[in-house]
C-alpha cells in the first residue's frame, strides 16, 4: 500500500465514472472478492488507475516529494559531513574529545528516535507537535517549489492528517539516516586523512573504569563479533584528558600513538546507534505509513459507498431504455363552449349510460328529446350504428366525466358530428356527486375535444 | 415461445386508472412518467427486478385500452371454438402489429401474449361501468393467469361493486393504493402475484426476500450517510486568510457566512444521497433551510500560521532557534558551551512571539509566507448536532416512506413533537459521546464510526416501524 495508490483512488473517486454495475461487477471479481475494504480498494485502483488522465496527480506529487526529499537529503547529508569535520576539528595542539562526537552521533539520534517514537504513538493527532518541530516538516512547504505551473500540489489534495504525519516522521527517519550517513562518511574521511588523537574530558566526576563501562555498555552490540571496536580500560585511562593550562601531560604524549584507536568505537558507535538504530526506524515509520493509508482508504469520501456498492448485492428495477411517452399537452380552453343546456334537443344519447341513468340524467337537466339513445359501454358496435343512424339536428351527448375518453369514444364523436348540425358534450359527474363534474375530469374532456377540433362540437361548461 | 425464463407482469387497463402509479411503486421507480392527462404512457415499458444482473421478475407498463368493443367485435368475428380463443387473441396482435388504430391495444396484448401474467388496475374510487366489459373479456379471452388490482385515486369507495364485476373475470383481486402503500402492503402483493402461477412461484418468492433486504441496504446506507454528515459538519472547519488591513469584525462576518454557507451545503449533499439511496431523484419538495443564525457558531478566533496557535509557534520558534545556536555550537566544537543553542532558542521563541501579528509582512521566495487568519469550527455548539440529526432522520422517515408515484411537490415540515419520538435521555448520553470526538476535529476510528452508524440505523429502524 502507497501513496500514489492513496492518491489515485481520491483522484478516481472525484472522477466518479464507474457505475453501481461496473462496481459490483467489480466486487464479485476474484480481485475484490472476500477482501479486506483496503485490499479492496487497492485492487480497485490498480485496475481503473489506468483511466485517470495523463499526467496523474499522483505522479506529479509523488515527483514533487521525491525531489524535496532528495534536496533536503543532499542537505542533511552534507550537513552531516560538516558536522563530522566540525567535532573532528584537530589542530594537533589538543586530542579531539569524543564526548562532543557521542553526544551528536549517539545521544543526539537516540533523543530524537525516542522523539519520533512518542510521534508515531501520537500520530493520530491532527496537531501533532512533535511533527511540526521536525525539519521533514517543511517537505511539505518545499514540495510546491518542485510543483510544475498548473500541477496539482499536495496542499490540492484533502490529505488524511494521520497520513500527513506518518509521511512527515518517515521523511523525518530518512533525513536523519542521511544525515547520520553523512558523519559516519565524515568520521572516516577525517581518520583516514588526518592523524588524530582522541580522548574523552568532561567536567562531570566519571573516572576512568565508569567511563569505559559506559563505552562498554555502548559497544555491546559488536563487542561479541568486533573485540577491536571496543576500547580496553587502559585506552581509556590512557585518554582521559584534563586541559588545564593548555598543556598535554607527558603521558598521554608518550601514548599519543595509540589514541587514535578510538576511531573504530567512534564508527561502530555512529553506524550502530545512527544508522543501523535509525534504518530501522525509518522501516517502522514506512510500516506505519502503510498502515496508515490502508486505515485512511475506507474513510475518503465516496470510498465507503464505493465499497458497499461492490459487497451489496445490485438490485434494479430500472428500465434499460427510457420509453417514450407523449409530449406534454400545451393548456388550452376549448372554444366552443356552452354557459347552459337547452331544454330541447333532436336527440340526447348517453356515452356507456344504461337506459335508466340516461333517463334520470335528462330529468336532472330538465332536457326533452324525442329520442333518448344508448351508445358505447356494452352496446355492440352494431348498436352504435344504430345510434349514429338517428342523429341529425342538434344533439346532447352525456358522457362519464370521471372515464377519460377512449379513442372508442373519438371515433363515434367524430361520426356523430358528420351527421348532426350541432354537438354538445356534456360531461357529467357520479350520481353520489350530484352529477356535477369534478374540474380536473372536465379538464381532460376539454383537452381531448380541443384536440378533435370539430367545428360543431360544444362542451356544456 | 420466448427464452425468458422470469415471470412477466404486464399492468393494463383502462386509460388513467394508475397504471404507471402501481408500477412505479411496485418497480420503486420515481422516473415514470405519471400525469392526470390520459394517454401518458404510449408504449409499453418493462421494469425488470434485477439482482447482480440476473431478472427475477419483470413488470410491463402498458398504455390503456382505446377501442376494446372494437378488439372484442374482431375477435368475435373469427372465434373458432371457444377453448381456442387466446389463438384469436394472436391472430388478432399479429393482423394489427402496424395498424396504427389498434397500436395501444396492440403494446398492451403483445406481452400477455408472449406469457406475462395480467394485473387489470380499475380506480375504486368510481363506479364500476359497463364499458369495462370488453376489457375484461379481451383478457379473459388470453387465457393468461390475472389478478385484479382496486387503486382508489380518490376518496369515493366503490370497491364492493368493483369486486363483483370483476370476481367473475380474475382468479384473484386485491386492493392497492400505490400513493399509501407500505414495504408489507408492497410485498404482499408480490405474494399474490407468485401464486398466479405455480412455477413463477419461487422467483417472485426469492424477489419478496430481496426486496425486504433492499429496504435494509438503504436504510443502513442512509444511517452511514447521516453518522457521515455529523461527522463531517461537527468536524468542519473553515479558515479564512485575512486580508491585508481588513478588519477581524468584517473578516468575521464573512467567514460566519462561509462556515454556516458549507454546513448548509453539506446537509444538502446528504439529503440528494439518500433521496438516490431511496430511488427519489425526481423528488420535489419544499422544506425550511437549515436555520444556524440562532446558534453561536463561533467556537474559536485564533490567527495561526500553518495552523499553528500562537502558543505552538512559540515552542516551534524556540526548538527552531535552538537548533540554529546548535549549529553554530558544533561549528565550533562545543567550545561555545552551548550558549548558541540557547541564545537561539529565546532568540526564536521571543521573535515568533513578537512576530506574529506582523507575519504577513514576511516574504520569502517572493510569497508571503506568513498570515493572519480566521478559523471557525468545529463545532462546540451542543444543541447543533441534534437540530442536524433531527432534521436529516426526519427526511430520510418521509422519504423512506414517500411512494415513487408521487409526482406533485412534498411538504417536509417538520413538526415540533418529532424530536420526543427518537431522542430520549438515554439516547442523547448515547450519541454525545460520538458527538464529542467529532467535534476533536480529529481522525475518527472506522470502528467509532460504525458504532455511531448502528446507532443512527437503531434509531431509524424505530422511526420507520422496523424495530427488532
Amino acid at each position: 500500500m502507497d501513496l500514489k495508490s492513496y492518491l489515485d483512488l481520491y483522484a478516481l473517486l472525484q472522477q466518479g465514472r464507474s457505475s453501481r454495475e461496473e462496481r459490483r461487477a467489480f466486487g464479485l471479481s476474484e480481485a475484490a472478492k472476500g477482501k479486506e475494504a483496503h485490499k479492496q480498494l487497492y485492487a480497485w485502483v490498480q485496475t481503473h488507475q489506468g483511466s485517470l488522465p495523463r499526467p496523474q496527480a499522483s505522479q506529479q506529487i509523488e515527483s514533487a516529494l521525491y525531489h524535496a526529499t532528495l534536496l533536503l537529503g543532499a542537505i542533511a547529508f552534507i550537513l552531516g559531513i560538516v558536522t563530522a569535520a566540525g567535532l573532528l576539528n584537530y589542530s594537533g595542539k589538543a586530542p579531539v574529545n569524543l564526548v562532543y562526537f557521542l553526544g551528536v552521533a549517539v545521544l543526539l539520534p537516540l533523543a530524537t528516535m525516542l522523539l519520533s517514537f512518542i510521534a508515531m504513538l501520537r500520530a493520530n493527532q491532527v496537531r501533532n507537535f512533535l511533527v511540526h518541530i521536525s525539519p521533514a516538516y517543511w517537505l511539505t512547504r518545499v514540495v510546491s517549489l518542485f510543483n510544475p505551473k498548473g500541477g496539482v500540489s499536495l496542499a490540492s489534495v484533502p490529505l488524511n492528517p494521520l497520513i500527513l504525519n506518518w509521511i512527515i516522521i518517515q521523511r523525518s527517519q530518512l533525513l536523519a539516516l542521511l544525515f547520520a550517513l553523512g558523519i559516519l562518511l565524515g568520521l572516516l574521511g577525517v581518520v583516514a586523512t588526518r592523524d588524530i588523537a582522541f580522548a574523552w574530558s568532561t567536567t562531570l566526576q566519571i573516572d576512568a573504569a565508569q567511563f569505559h563501562a559506559f563505552v562498554e555498555t555502548l559497544a555491546f552490540p559488536w563487542k561479541a563479533w568486533l573485540p577491536s571496536a571496543v576500547p580496553s580500560l587502559s585506552l581509556v585511562e590512557q585518554s582521559h584528558y584534563f586541559r588545564l593550562g593548555g598543556k598535554l601531560s607527558e603521558e598521554m604524549v608518550s601514548h599519543a600513538a595509540i589514541l587514535g584507536a578510538w576511531w573504530k568505537f567512534l564508527s561502530m558507535a555512529t553506524f550502530v546507534y545512527a544508522v543501523v538504530l535509525r534504518f530501522g526506524m525509518y522501516l517502522l515509520a514506512s510500516w506505519g505509513l502503510s498502515r496508515a493509508i490502508c486505515r485512511s482508504m475506507p474513510a475518503f469520501e465516496g470510498a465507503d459507498v464505493l465499497l458497499r456498492d461492490m459487497n451489496e448485492p445490485l438490485i434494479t428495477t430500472h428500465p434499460n431504455e427510457a420509453p417514450p411517452t407523449s409530449s406534454v399537452q400545451e393548456e388550452r380552453h376549448y372554444k366552443r363552449m356552452q354557459e347552459r343546456v337547452a331544454a330541447s334537443y333532436d336527440a340526447v344519447v348517453g356515452w356507456a349510460f344504461d337506459e335508466t341513468t340516461l333517463h334520470a340524467l335528462c330529468d336532472a337537466f330538465s332536457v326533452t328529446a324525442p329520442y333518448c339513445l344508448e351508445a358505447g359501454g356494452n352496446q355492440s358496435l352494431e348498436e352504435d350504428a344504430r345510434t349514429l343512424e338517428r342523429l341529425e339536428g342538434e344533439v346532447l351527448l352525456f358522457v362519464k366525466a370521471w372515464e377519460p375518453p377512449t379513442m372508442d369514444f373519438s371515433d363515434f364523436l367524430e361520426a356523430a358530428a358528420r351527421r348532426a348540425s350541432k354537438i354538445v358534450v356534456a360531461a357529467v359527474g357520479t350520481p353520489k356527486e350530484g352529477y356535477l363534474p369534478n374540474p380536473r375530469h372536465k379538464a381532460v374532456w376539454a383537452k381531448r375535444l380541443t384536440l378533435l377540433d370539430h367545428s360543431n362540437v360544444w362542451m356544456f361548461r | 415461445m420466448s427464452s425468458i425464463d422470469y415471470p412477466r407482469f404486464a399492468v393494463v387497463g383502462h386509460p388513467n386508472k394508475g397504471k404507471s402509479s402501481i408500477v412505479a411503486s411496485l418497480a420503486m421507480d420515481d422516473a415514470i412518467a405519471i400525469s392526470d392527462t390520459p394517454g401518458t404512457t404510449t408504449h409499453k415499458a418493462c421494469y425488470p427486478l434485477r439482482v447482480d444482473g440476473k431478472t427475477l421478475y419483470e413488470l410491463i407498463d402498458t398504455p390503456g385500452f382505446q377501442r376494446a368493443r372494437q378488439v372484442l367485435a374482431w375477435l368475435k368475428r373469427h372465434e373458432t371454438d371457444a377453448s381456442r380463443r387466446h389463438e384469436a387473441v394472436r391472430a388478432f396482435v399479429d393482423a394489427h402489429r402496424e395498424d396504427e388504430r389498434f397500436h395501444d391495444e396492440i403494446e398492451l396484448l403483445e406481452p400477455i401474449m408472449e406469457g406475462a401474467g395480467i394485473i387489470y388496475v380499475v380506480d375504486g374510487s368510481k363506479p364500476y361501468g359497463e364499458e369495462y366489459e370488453a376489457e375484461m373479456e379481451i383478457l379473459r379471452w388470453t387465457g393468461q393467469p390475472s389478478m385484479a388490482l382496486i387503486n382508489r385515486i380518490d376518496e369515493a369507495d366503490y370497491t364492493q361493486e368493483w369486486k363483483q364485476a370483476l370476481s367473475g373475470y380474475f382468479q384473484m383481486i386485491r386492493t392497492y393504493d400505490p400513493m399509501h402503500a407500505t414495504l408489507s402492503q408492497h410485498l404482499k402483493i408480490l405474494e399474490s402475484m407468485a401464486q398466479l402461477r405455480e412455477e413463477w412461484t419461487p422467483k417472485v418468492k426469492a424477489s419478496i426476500v430481496l426486496f425486504e433486504r433492499y429496504h435494509a441496504m438503504m436504510r443502513e446506507r442512509s444511517a452511514a450517510a447521516i453518522a457521515k454528515l455529523l461527522n463531517r459538519a461537527l468536524s468542519h472547519v473553515e479558515r479564512l486568510v485575512l486580508k491585508e488591513d481588513e478588519e477581524v469584525e468584517d473578516a468575521k462576518k464573512r467567514l460566519a457566512s462561509r462556515y454556516k454557507q458549507r454546513l448548509r451545503s453539506f446537509e444538502v449533499e446528504t439529503q440528494k444521497r439518500i433521496e438516490y439511496i431511496w430511488n427519489h431523484q425526481h423528488l420535489k419538495k419544499q422544506q425550511e433551510n437549515l436555520r444556524l443564525e440562532v446558534l453561536d457558531l463561533f467556537s474559536k478566533e485564533s490567527a495561526s500560521v500553518f495552523g499553528l496557535t500562537r502558543k505552538e509557534l512559540l515552542v516551534t520558534g524556540a526548538s527552531s532557534g535552538a537548533v540554529t545556536g546548535a549549529g553554530i555550537d558544533l561549528v565550533f566544537a562545543g567550545h561555545t558551551l552551548f550558549a548558541g543553542g540557547i541564545i537561539g532558542a529565546v532568540v526564536g521563541g521571543v521573535g515568533a512571539y513578537l512576530a506574529f501579528n506582523e507575519l504577513a509582512d514576511i516574504e520569502v521566495l517572493g510569497k508571503k509566507i506568513g498570515r493572519r487568519s480566521l478559523q471557525m469550527g468545529p463545532m462546540q455548539n451542543r444543541n447543533f448536532p441534534y437540530i442536524l440529526l433531527g432534521r436529516a432522520l426526519f427526511h430520510t422517515m418521509q422519504v423512506a416512506q414517500l411512494s415513487h408515484a408521487v409526482r406533485k411537490s412534498v411538504n417536509f415540515e417538520m413538526d415540533e413533537n418529532f424530536r420526543q419520538k427518537w431522542l430520549t435521555d438515554a439516547r442523547r448520553k448515547q450519541l454525545e459521546k460520538y458527538h464529542k470526538q467529532f467535534r476533536q476535529a480529529k481522525q475518527i476510528e472506522e470502528k467509532t464510526l460504525a458504532e455511531y452508524e448502528a446507532l443512527i440505523l437503531e434509531i431509524l429502524d424505530g422511526l420507520l416501524g422496523y424495530e427488532k
